[in-house]
């Protein structure tokens, strides 16, 4: 039986991991902060993947991401997708060559279409991520800020136009909250697409993430919520979850 | 022991790298190149991309002949993971047919997106079928790593485990000095780390 997935998104800008807060970005620590705090090592046998976004303003500098995330990576043997500001072949081959399982892709699926679909076909559906932010039936691009002029329910079916493998959909109003899930717009989403569904925003502990990983199309549930499981959080989570019967992947020693 | 990951362009082949070293395999040689793999004791064929693309590169490289020399001549351990373990069948219908390796008697086809959500993504259970040198010691049902859109099927045996979605597909392969993994094992945790342990070493 196909498990579900937990998925632990870390928010990266200009150096540093941040706490997300409706897009609005708070600097917590460096790559440092974060082995100290975090040892990916150890905890990544309570997650299923991990996805590392570059949020960064204005010049993405994605040489200098693919150095963090080459450093990240060392020892993680879970998939890991990695994205933001990819806006040509070349960015995302630097990312696939310093530790990404899967592309994440945003602007560019509105952006650049075709873009995405050569990738697509280079390096195969399942290797690319869309990244979709929405406030109700709104879609945001560029971290957020541009509104675009196609709703919600239509842009997923561009998504799918472009073949991509997996949708990332994260509710810009829940982000960082801590409040739950947006779980009214993922049960629409969730029973029309066609490919697998990540749902992200909200999440601010073990029952939320229960919640909406056990509704039926939800293949997978992300939180960037630094704070929130921090330390033994991740494992006992997990823990949590696999005592409520979720359908989640074991690894015995 | 040095073992070569045959680099055909595509891919994550950190990854591969990153896991054999964590399982101390130290001569680690990435490469397309002959004589690096033809000086190597054991190949891993990786796999992410698509079937298309990775076998144009094969053959204009002069790949496939080299890989021909070394898998069936001389009988050198081979770990096709993903795609590479496709390639190592006879053909695939990803982008209208094209051909593969053909060193196994498997053939590849894309789920149907009718009855299941596609790519085939996440961990998923293998049932394990001994007696097997890639699982050897471990448990009969495994939870491993799956990230695909199509998937191999075989109508001989090939030293075949299953893993079902939608229908059963061959989750992995053995048969003499040759071996695939449909899931990856350099993502699938200490249940992976075993496969590539028993490959290296049972191989």
């Amino acid at each position: 039986m196909l498990r579900k997935r937990i998925i632990f998104t870390l928010i990266y800008e200009n150096g540093f991991f941040n706490q997300s807060r409706n897009f609005r970005l708070q600097k917590v620590g460096n790559i440092d902060w974060l082995e100290k705090n975090y040892r990916l090592q150890d905890i990544s046998f309570s997650l299923d993947e991990i996805i590392v976004l570059n949020a960064s303003k204005g010049d993405k500098d994605i040489k200098r991401f693919a150095t963090i995330l080459n450093r990240l990576v060392d020892d993680v043997f879970i998939p890991i997708a990695a994205g933001g500001g990819v806006n040509s072949i070349a960015d995302a081959e630097m990312l696939f060559k310093n530790g990404a399982d899967k592309i994440v892709l945003n602007s560019a699926l509105y952006e650049k279409p075709n873009m995405v679909k050569e990738i697509v076909q280079h390096y195969g559906k399942q290797s690319v991520v869309a990244s979709v932010d929405y406030i109700n039936q709104d879609v945001f691009i560029k971290n957020g800020v541009q509104k675009i002029d196609t709703p919600l329910d239509l842009y997923i079916k561009h998504i799918e136009s472009l073949n991509v493998g997996e949708v990332y959909l994260n509710s810009i109003e829940q982000d960082g909250t801590g409040f739950g899930y947006d779980i009214d717009t993922i049960q629409k989403i969730s029973s029309e697409i066609k490919i697998p569904l990540i749902v992200a925003g909200g999440a601010g502990n073990e029952k939320h993430l229960l919640k909406a990983i056990s509704m039926g199309n939800v293949n997978a549930v992300a939180t960037a919520n630094l704070f929130n499981f921090i330390g033994d959080g991740w494992p006992n989570a997990r823990r949590y979850m696999l005592e409520n019967n979720c359908n989640l992947a074991e690894w015995k020693s | 022991m040095k073992v070569a990951i045959v680099d055909y362009g595509m891919g994550n082949i950190r990854s591969i790298a990153s896991a054999l070293k964590y399982i101390n395999v130290r001569d680690i040689v990435i490469s397309s190149n002959e004589k690096e793999l033809s000086k190597s004791d054991k190949l891993i064929l990786p796999g992410v991309g698509s079937f298309a693309s990775a076998m144009k590169f094969i053959k204009g490289r002069g790949l496939d002949a080299t890989l021909n020399e070394l898998v069936i001549q001389q009988e050198k351990p081979v770990l096709g993971i993903c795609l590479g373990m496709q390639l190592l069948g006879m053909s695939s219908d990803e982008d209208g047919v094209n051909q593969g390796l053909g060193f196994i008697d498997g053939v590849v086809d894309v789920f149907d997106d009718d009855n299941v959500t596609v790519p085939h993504v996440g961990f998923n259970q293998v049932a394990l079928k001994h007696p097997s040198l890639l699982y050897q010691n471990m448990q009969d049902t495994l939870d491993f790593y799956f990230v695909h859109s199509h998937k191999m099927t075989a109508n001989s045996d090939i030293g075949q485990s299953f893993c079902h979605y939608d229908e059963s597909f061959v989750a992995s392969f053995e048969k003499g000095n040759i071996a695939g993994t449909q899931f990856h094992p350099e993502l699938s945790q200490k249940n992976g780390l075993n496969v590539l342990k028993n490959f290296m070493e049972l191989f």
